[in-house]
């Protein structure tokens, strides 16, 4: 890491303190962040907590919670606990890949709009705004059955639908970033492409940035889950939502108690993890105006 | 009508609840029924949270102090009782016209809400009496159907006056009703607001920081400094002549256009509302503070007939702006053979705390003597000189002695006024040295500050040079130097630029100029050149054969001189050309006689 | 322009004029078209010859629904010639031969839009009155317990995942306390004593598909709606209008909740894809025989024909939607009315 950089990063981690001043913000931040921390520790620690490899067949099927299986078994005889504990590197991977590679297409879209402006600002801006009424389930489904639905295909898919509508955020505030003085003296002073994307722009973009990550990892989370739900899941990972979707399908479902200890577990998995994200980006949102906040 | 004793609002503070931000601090003000009240003060003064709080408007507030209106106390924090008298009794135009209509309704329909409301009348009347308020104002009748969007500037505050005046009430607050108009758009709102004043016998508040507007549309003034008031008194009066060094330097930062002087602000800032100094809050930026300043809290003197006009009180521990240097009568002659020359007759002469005089006259009209006089050089043969309310012609040489040490006479002739034997630095250190302030090093160390704050370099070979190796400006600048190294409160500067060129006139007494502004001195600038002295000039006195013929603000006696003399002064120095010139360049237009017909017709 | 953001959604450029956006309609409608045009025709492994292929797994062994989809993707012919024929068959509203069902894809799209738009619509409309109603109301009392509670109670709403949503609606009101049926539409060979019972029937089968998605898309808009009132609030004319002594209903719903409601308009539109997402979720969930369902069926037997013609409509109804928006918005804002007087 460069002198810059780090420089860069302590400014943001300063910048990130003053904002989270105020107990109130902090206190939305610091429970979000908490939430996906534990999943985030769940998914990397998966191999050494789960009680049993999540694909071997370790028990009878369906059995009820035992000491054995805290959370019993499913249809087949795996145990559910650790399907859980394994499924949340699942949903949080795809969360985060997704999330990546939708902001970091969000970025070069908006912020090429925002810095360059005039035509190729519009012809992208028209792009974006064509790809926003696009109908993402639906075309999700229709390309996914065509396609298949292994996990990396259900990553892409989730990126490149979800790009437009932070690429418009960005481009807003690169268009506002590229008409404040100190770019424009920059720019007066000789100072190329090359140097204000990387000294103003992205440094000042990166709140923003990091909070559409946020929201977008969030989304894509709910996707995959919804994805999984209509049995276009990767059936050789098992995220939560496939899990639900498994339980839905084993017969006479609704008439046992099963669905406590099946069902219940993933959909609240999914539930805690999506307000993590949520939680996180409203912490992370009063930090995200630096053009409102003083400059004006 | 209103009465407002010790009125205190303090916002909480988010970022340090422990430091509220005090905005307003302890004002008292009454208002009586048919009477105008204008509240000046600079952005952050506190002038928009009085015009809330009688709305009953402030939020996230705590608010101290008694507001009576009308007899009964105004209860500013019950949001019921205070619906009642919003927009009734007290109407406020609000400040920022551009946001305060709803984008989603005409302007007719905003106006109408409290009428009926109010006034408790059908769609129909209202809408009569919307068309009759719009032309009170100077609007159109069509007005009422078009939307905020579609209105200019000016026509959206007229709109906010007409809003305001929509239910008769008894008092009408206008805040900042001219902010973001042109001149003429200005112009014709305040004669419009003014007329309507008239008509109607209103009662107002006007709130605003342009003294133009004040000065129209008041009788009384109160000025606010950082949410305390520091000076009340006659508009009029107030403006002419004010009390407290703030609207002192408030009004001399005015921009008019007959004031040729450049815009000089008053230094410094106006000071953090949540963490305000000690004391009085201006003690900072005053030019005349003194340790009193700084600890107590001036209050609000009984009027003092000190000052022109009835009613004048200033919160001013030295009540008001001192005069620092007081000439009076002062006349001496001098005999050359028998023969008296009668070089100053009767010369009367005030320069006050942080102010800039100018002394204009011809070679021999006995300005430079004068100066001598002043600093103790010469004797006068009769009349009093007062230097910071010591009489100096009532004592020996020592009072003259003490008084030389707080002010510094800059010559005319650099290469006269300075040694050519000595180095730079000896010759900026030589007033230190005389006196025998502080250390050897200290006085170096003071010099180099000083010759840093006259734009010379401090750098070894520059302070070991000899005046003979320097220029003009150079030298004079090293003069001046050595008249700010005992840091004076009065400079007094004979002819500081005629030996330079144009340009280098032009640098020195720009820097003359920022250095008494930033050191909050004041100077007595001598010159024969008028059009030079104008611009740095707060008064100009006007000396021709040993007597000050006139004597006023700069850009009264620049407009209108009132001494013939003066007159000739200003008409020789308008133009390059002049009228008298053998040859001007063209025939005519660019002549004095000439532009002042064309103004004439115009 | 830096368009003032409030939250989470992001809205199309309310304030163009309505040429060049009807040109926008136009443009992504055909984009759309060509999009399911191209979409089976590049699709890596072929999945058309497939169909085609006596090998595959996915041989289609009726040699009739054989001959009519070659036909209908006409692969046998230049692109552009299958370009063109696809585009006229669309403006005579072909949209071909189900795979599956053997029957047209556009007779099985008309049999199950009218249960999806009874769902949909009544949903959408509920969801916004009680986000817009809420969300005003939190932002009228920022700060206070209400605000709290509303904020907590729809954040959740939005992140339980709306099929979890509604296995527990299904669960406590359908399985545990029996008061409403477990799935479909209405209840299946019944025959009715009079058009009020089916009606009540087909009521009966709506209200928890229905209570699913209204509560999940109140749950995404109650936050947009709230920051928009918040962000009105703290305009200078609403302290004018507090000023003049206006009571407080006159103060939040004429002047607060009026313009908070602009934003909104548009950004609810954009949320119809969020409402067709959770369409399909929960038609899925509840075997609900509208469009969702339909397509849910399709992905399993792999029936594209199928899939790309509920593609189509969903992305029509979503531009329609959209066009909807901006009508409205015209009407709801005056300064999108008409160019400003040059006074």
């Amino acid at each position: 890491m460069s002198y810059v950089e780090v420089a860069q990063v302590r400014s943001a981690v300063h910048r990130l303190h003053r904002r989270l001043g105020s107990a109130r913000v902090s206190g939305i931040f610091w429970l979000g962040l908490g939430i996906l921390a534990l999943f985030g520790g769940l998914a990397l620690a998966a191999p050494w907590i789960a009680p049993h490899d999540p694909r071997a067949f370790v028990g009878p099927p369906l059995a009820p919670p035992s000491p054995g299986h805290p959370l019993g078994t499913n249809d087949v005889g795996q145990d559910i606990l650790s399907e859980l504990i394994f499924g949340a590197r699942i949903s949080l991977g795809v969360g985060l890949l997704a999330g990546g590679l939708a902001v970091a297409l969000a970025t070069l879209v908006g912020a090429v709009a925002g810095y360059r402006g005039g035509t190729v600002d519009a012809v992208l801006m028209r792009w974006v705004d064509a790809m926003l009424v696009l109908p993402r389930l639906p075309l999700m489904i229709v390309v996914a059955a065509y396609v298949g639905t292994g996990l990396p295909v259900v990553i892409l898919l989730i990126a490149l639908l979800g790009w437009p509508a932070p690429a418009r955020v960005i481009r807003a505030q690169a268009l506002a970033i590229r008409r404040r003085a100190h770019i424009q003296s920059a720019r007066l002073f000789g100072a190329g492409l090359g140097y204000i994307v990387r000294r103003h722009l992205v440094p000042e973009l990166s709140p923003l940035i990091v909070a559409i990550f946020v929201g977008q990892a969030g989304r894509a989370v709910m996707l995959e889950a919804g994805l999984a739900f209509l049995g276009l899941g990767d059936p050789t990972a098992k995220s939560w939502g496939l899990m639900i979707r498994y339980a839905l399908d084993s017969g006479g479902f609704f008439f046992t108690h099963r669905w406590v200890w099946w069902l219940l577990p993933p959909g609240l998995g999914l539930t805690l993890l999506l307000l993590g994200f949520a939680l996180l980006g409203m912490g992370l949102e009063p930090w995200t105006h630096p053009l409102t906040r003083r400059h004006g | 009508m209103l009465e407002i004793v010790d009125l205190k609002v303090h916002y909480e503070n988010p970022e340090a609840p422990e430091r509220p931000i005090r905005a307003l601090d302890g004002l008292s003000l009454d208002l009586e029924a048919g009477e105008s009240l204008g509240i000046v003060g600079e952005t952050g003064s506190g002038k928009t949270t009085l015009a809330l709080t009688l709305m009953g408007l402030v939020r996230r507030a705590a608010i101290q102090g008694r507001i009576r209106f009308q007899g009964e106390p105004l209860p500013v924090a019950d949001e019921a009782r205070m619906q009642r008298v919003r927009w009734r009794r007290i109407a406020l135009a609000f400040q920022s016209v551009g946001s305060a209509f709803d984008p989603v309704y005409t302007i007719g329909q905003q106006i109408q809400e409290p009428i009926r409301l109010h006034l408790g009348m059908g769609e129909a009347q209202a809408r009569v009496r919307v068309a009759e308020l719009l032309e009170q104002v100077g609007l159109d009748r069509a007005c009422a159907d078009r939307y905020p969007h579609q209105l200019s500037g000016g026509e959206k505050q007229r709109a906010m006056v007409a809003m305001a005046l929509s239910c008769d009430p008894d008092l009408l607050i206008l805040d900042e009703p001219t902010s973001g108009l042109d001149v003429l758009t200005r112009s014709a709102l305040v004669e419009m607001l003014s007329r309507l004043r008239r008509e109607r016998g209103l009662t107002m508040v006007v709130i605003s920081h342009e003294l133009a507007d004040i000065a129209h549309l008041t009788d009384r003034t109160l000025v606010l400094y950082a949410g305390r008031v520091v000076e009340l008194g006659s508009t009029p009066h107030l403006l002419e002549d004010p009390a407290h060094p703030y609207l002192w330097g408030l009004t001399n930062a005015y921009p008019l256009m007959t004031r040729a002087k450049d815009l000089w602000g008053i230094r410094g800032a106006l000071p953090d509302p949540g963490d305000p100094p000690a004391g009085c809050r201006f003690h900072p930026r005053c030019t005349q503070a003194i340790p009193q300043c700084r600890e107590e809290v001036p209050v609000l003197a009984p009027p003092n007939p000190r000052f022109r006009g009835a009613g004048r009180r200033v919160a001013c521990h030295r009540g008001g702006v001192v005069t620092l240097l007081a000439v009076e009568e002062v006349c001496r002659t001098f005999r050359n053979g028998g023969q008296p020359i009668p070089a100053v007759r009767g010369a009367c002469l005030t320069v006050r705390e942080g102010e800039v005089v100018g002394l204009v006259g011809q070679t021999g009209s006995g300005k430079t003597t004068l100066a001598r006089i002043i600093v103790g050089l010469e004797r006068p043969d009769s009349g009093r000189i007062w230097f910071e309310d010591q009489e100096l012609t009532a004592g020996g040489p020592e009072g003259w002695d003490r008084a030389r040490q707080r002010m510094a006479l800059v010559f005319q002739d650099p290469y006269e006024a300075l040694s050519p034997r000595l180095t730079v630095l000896e010759l900026v250190r030589e007033p230190l040295d005389i006196r025998g302030l502080g250390t050897r090093s200290e006085r170096d160390g003071r010099a180099q500050e000083a010759l840093a704050a006259v734009n010379l370099p401090t750098g070894l070979d520059f302070l070991y040079r000899r005046p003979h190796e320097l220029s003009g400006g150079q030298l004079q600048r090293i003069a001046i130097a050595r008249a700010l190294v005992t840091a004076p409160k009065l400079l007094i500067a004979d002819e500081p630029v005629s030996m330079l060129d144009a340009s280098e006139q032009a640098k020195v007494l720009r820097l003359l100029k920022h250095l008494q502004n930033e050191r909050g001195m004041a100077m007595l600038l001598i010159s024969h050149n008028l059009a030079l002295v104008r611009k740095v000039c707060d008064r100009i006195a006007v000396m021709c054969a040993g007597e000050i013929v006139e004597e006023g603000p700069a850009h009264r006696l620049l407009e209108s001189p009132g001494h013939p003399y003066t007159g000739s002064l200003v008409a020789r120095s308008r133009h390059l050309f002049s009228a008298e010139h053998p040859n001007p360049p063209s025939s005519g237009s660019a002549t004095p006689s000439t532009t002042r017909t064309k103004e004439g017709r115009a | 322009m830096v368009r003032r953001r409030s939250g989470p959604g992001w809205a199309f450029p309310a304030r163009a004029p309505w040429a060049p956006r009807l040109a926008l309609y136009l443009l992504t409608l055909w984009g759309m078209l060509t999009l399911n045009f191209l979409l089976p025709r590049a699709m890596p492994g072929d999945p058309l010859l497939a169909l085609m292929d006596p090998e595959s797994d996915a041989y289609l062994a009726d040699p009739g629904i054989r001959e009519r989809i070659l036909q209908y993707y006409g692969l046998d012919r230049p692109l552009w010639e299958q370009y063109l024929v696809y585009l006229g068959r669309l403006a005579r509203g072909e949209l071909g031969w189900s795979i599956a069902l053997n029957t047209s894809v556009a007779g099985l799209l008309a049999e199950h839009l009218p249960w999806t738009l009874l769902l949909m619509v009544p949903s959408i409309l509920l969801a916004t009155l009680i986000s817009v109603w809420a969300g005003a109301h939190a932002g009228w009392r920022r700060d206070t317990r209400v605000d709290r509670a509303l904020l907590v109670a729809f954040l959740l709403l939005d992140t339980v995942p709306i099929f979890l949503l509604g296995i527990l609606l299904l669960m406590v009101f359908g399985v545990y306390l029996g008061r409403f049926p477990l799935s479909g539409g209405q209840t299946p060979f019944a025959s009715y004593a009079s058009p009020w019972a089916q009606l009540a029937d087909i009521l009966r089968h709506l209200a928890l598909p229905m209570a699913t998605l209204t509560l999940g898309l109140a749950g995404r808009n109650f936050l947009l709606a709230r920051n928009s009132m918040v962000t009105v609030l703290g305009m200078e004319f609403m302290q004018v209008a507090r000023g003049k002594g206006l009571p407080e209903p006159t103060l939040k719903y004429r002047h607060g909740l009026r313009n908070a409601v602009l934003p909104l308009v548009t950004r609810f539109a954009m949320q119809m894809g969020a409402a067709l997402t959770g369409m399909i979720l929960i038609e899925t969930l509840f075997a609900y025989p509208g469009m969702g369902r339909l397509m849910f069926t399709a992905v399993a037997a792999r029936d594209y024909p199928v899939l790309e013609g509920g593609f189509l409509v969903a992305g029509v109804a979503v531009l329609l939607a959209n066009a909807l928006a901006d009508l409205s918005y015209a009407w709801l804002d005056p300064r999108t009315r008409e160019a400003p007087c040059p006074t």
